[in-house]
């Protein structure tokens, strides 16, 4: 009988160092279904080191599949997964900090413990494994609750070890499933510049969303996925000079009356502010002109569309959610 | 590489073991069975006494070689009174002065013994303060129909000595063909073995079996699967666990181990009649296959507890599941009067081997006659097997689960999902 425990796929030497041009996580061609429903269409990407990657889309789109596959949870029905440049092998895992959308902890286990255990589990010694657990307590500021059993944690706490937890083996890659849900503002923004502070020095980190300002904000390239295809996909810069800057922002003081002009094709209004898209190829200075015959105009600038309005631009009506 | 997934195992067994035996529930579970254990212990002795035949009684007889004859046979007799006062010829006087007694539980009752004229059969009457239990009224009896027969055996000229001897009771010996040769068996011992070996189990697969499937369905509910499957195998993650779990009722299992040998030499084991372990009447050789078959069946049913807690979704599941997890276990108790009456038949033969009912009734076999050794190894060989196989459907069982968020899988589904996986 052939041993259950061994893997079926190729050895991984898990020292090796990475070529550098080798990106650290390469999909080519990648396809997954369920019963009859595909869940990842064809899908092709790379996340290089020191890089940060968004994969973006609407709730189904197959952003969790996408990543399940990455990591060796489930195995795609055809096209390649590499991970630091070879097929998948669990000895890779040890690589790789991954946060799941659906993530948990033992709720009796103490805080401690628990960080430890999980590192230990990626291959760090108990002793490393405890003076870096307290060392990131220290830094996400949660050292108190150290010795705390998990259920008597708030969920943003709870979050926070998870994450913690992630990181702590101190992965050349790291996947965050919505990394950010539910947590409140202060400790999102001292989450995201932990993940900048990574990507500084080298880390590739990936994390999925829907929160458009997050991406727009933290990452560097990104891929769009709906219905299981990849819809729009290239550097954060890159993606967005595609598209016309057509959308004007409006300071003004005075009469509104320049928002009938024949440039608009949309806008919102509020007080004394504008938002405007313009109709294709329309003349921006002709609505200055205009504006400033009737309102004090404090601002006028012309922007790239945001991130959020490419999202449901791309993506449409055509969302599961 | 399998040195990754090995030190994962041990570090997931670790986890499991260390998390239980700092458990509240682990030291109250070790502590109550044996105070259980002796409180029930202390309770058989307590009814044992209860139900004794009556300690001070008097005979009330008009014919004293009769009064004496029965005072006789119950003196000899099982479950004898300490004292028996004999009044015969009896006076009125004297049974008002025994119903006094009674009265201030000097005396348990006396039995009149009286024959009608010209009858040789003798016709007893007991009179106490409460209903007769079973073994006075055995006793009385027994005395009764002894006192009769020495009394006709001696009116038929037979001496004292001769009529001694032939009311002696005569002891049947039991002997066994164990390895070709005969030996003094004690079915009651084989019996009792394989009985320990059935109580042990099934309380060892009712705590810590499903212990394991909380466990899994834990790791499920609280979603921290996902997390652990993307550090380790669902392999390791499974048979740390079992380990883990094992080591935890292994470790519960020599604490009463211990205790039981410890009372095995005290003065209150002594008084039951039980001196050291060996007095229990189980071999070295028997005590080597009981761990194995403990172990074994032990390790089967946590895999296939584990199998079930993985295809659950939610805690009050398993609790259905319990049943379907112990039935082979009852099965092989209902079967096992028949494996002792017939350890060597084919049907005997083909139980022993089906993994499920391996523990026990191989066992049996084992303590009744001695299986061929091909037998033996067979099923233990069998029984590895299906406890390697077990884990690992379990492990992709647990997998598979990532995928099915929140439902039962039926077993297409489950089919379908280990395809997809």
């Amino acid at each position: 009988m052939l041993s259950p425990f061994l893997s079926d796929t190729a050895d991984c030497d898990s020292r090796s160092i990475p070529d550098s041009m080798d990106p650290l996580v390469e999909l080519d061609h990648v396809s997954k279904s369920y019963e009859d429903k595909a869940a990842v269409r064809d899908l092709s990407l790379k996340i290089e080191a020191g890089s940060m990657f968004g994969l973006l889309g609407p709730n189904g789109a197959g952003k969790t599949s996408t990543i399940r596959m990455m990591i060796g949870i489930t195995m795609p029905d055809a096209g390649k997964v590499s991970l630091f440049g070879k097929p998948f092998g669990n000895d890779a895992l040890k690589r790789v900090g991954y946060l799941p959308e659906e993530r948990g902890l033992y709720k009796k286990m103490k805080v401690i413990d628990q960080l430890v255990f999980l590192a230990e589990l990626r291959g760090l010694g108990a002793l490393e494994a405890r003076r870096r657990s307290k060392q990131w307590c220290e830094r996400l500021q949660i050292a108190e609750s150290m010795d705390k059993r998990t259920e008597e944690l708030s969920k943003g706490m709870q979050q926070k070890i998870q994450f913690i937890s992630t990181l702590l083996h101190d992965p050349e890659l790291i996947i965050m499933d919505e990394p950010f849900s539910g947590l409140d503002p202060v400790n999102a923004v001292l989450l995201q510049d932990t993940l900048l502070e990574l990507k500084k020095s080298g880390n590739a980190v990936l994390f999925s969303t829907h929160r458009m300002d997050q991406v727009e904000k933290l990452c560097d390239s990104i891929c769009l996925i709906n219905h299981g295809e990849a819809v729009l996909a290239g550097g954060m810069r890159e993606v967005k000079s595609r598209y016309e800057r057509n959308r004007v922002i409006i300071q003004f003081e005075g009469s509104d009356a320049f928002l009938r002009h024949a440039a608009i094709e949309e806008y919102k209004s509020y007080a004394g502010h504008a938002e405007i898209k313009l109709k294709h190829q329309a003349d921006a200075q002709d609505l200055l002109r205009t504006a400033a015959a009737t309102a004090t105009i404090t601002k006028f600038e012309l922007v790239e569309p945001s991130l959020e309005e490419i999202f449901i631009e791309t993506v449409g009506g055509r969302s599961d959610a | 590489m399998r040195d990754g997934l090995f030190r994962n195992t041990v570090l997931i067994a670790k986890r499991e073991y260390l998390e239980r035996v700092k458990s509240r529930l682990f030291r109250i579970t070790t502590l109550l069975v044996p105070i259980g254990m002796a409180g029930l212990a202390f309770l058989g002795q307590f009814s044992g006494r209860k139900m004794e035949g009556v300690q001070h009684m008097a005979i009330v007889s008009g014919d004293p070689g009769l009064a004496n004859e029965v005072k006789a046979a119950l003196l000899d007799g099982e479950s004898a009174p300490k004292t028996v006062d004999v009044y015969a010829p009896a006076t009125p006087a004297d049974r008002t002065l025994l119903n006094g007694e009674i009265s201030s539980h000097q005396i348990g009752g006396y039995l009149m013994v009286e024959r009608a004229e010209g009858d040789t059969q003798p016709e007893g009457t007991w009179v106490s303060g409460s209903a007769i239990n079973f073994v006075s009224q055995e006793q009385m009896e027994r005395a009764l129909s002894q006192a009769l027969i020495r009394e006709q055996l001696a009116a038929r000229g037979m001496r004292e000595p001769q009529v001694q001897a032939l009311m002696k009771k005569t002891k049947l010996n039991t002997m066994q063909v164990k390895n070709g040769a005969a030996v003094t068996s004690d079915s009651e011992k084989s019996f009792l073995g394989a009985y320990i070996l059935i109580i042990v189990l099934y309380a060892s697969v009712l705590i810590y079996g499903i212990n394991i499937a909380r466990s899994v369905v834990e790791e499920k509910t609280t979603r921290i699967f996902e997390v652990l499957l993307s550090t380790t195998s669902s392999d390791s993650l499974m048979l740390g666990k079992l380990l883990g779990v094992g080591a935890v009722g292994l470790t519960q299992m020599a604490i009463w181990g211990a205790l039981l040998v410890f009372y095995t030499g005290t003065a209150m084991a002594a008084s039951q009649g039980v001196h050291g372990l060996a007095s229990l009447g189980i071999t070295k050789a028997e005590l080597g296959f009981f761990g194995i078959f403990f172990l074994g069946g032990f390790f089967l049913y946590s895999a296939l507890a584990a199998a079930l807690g993985s295809s659950v979704s939610g805690e009050q599941e398993v609790q259905q599941f319990t049943f379907v997890l112990i039935s082979p276990l009852v099965v092989s108790v209902v079967l096992l009067g028949y494996v002792l009456g017939n350890p060597n038949s084919t049907a005997s033969v083909v139980l022993s081997l089906i993994p499920p009912f391996t523990p026990i009734i191989m066992y049996m076999r084992i303590c009744t006659q001695m299986p061929p050794w091909w037998q033996v190894w067979l099923s233990v060989v069998l029984l590895a097997a299906s406890v390697w196989s077990m884990v690992w459907l379990a492990a992709r069982i647990y997998r598979v689960g990532v995928l099915m968020y929140g439902k039962r899988a039926t077993l297409p589904e489950m089919l379908r999902w280990l395809r997809y996986s």
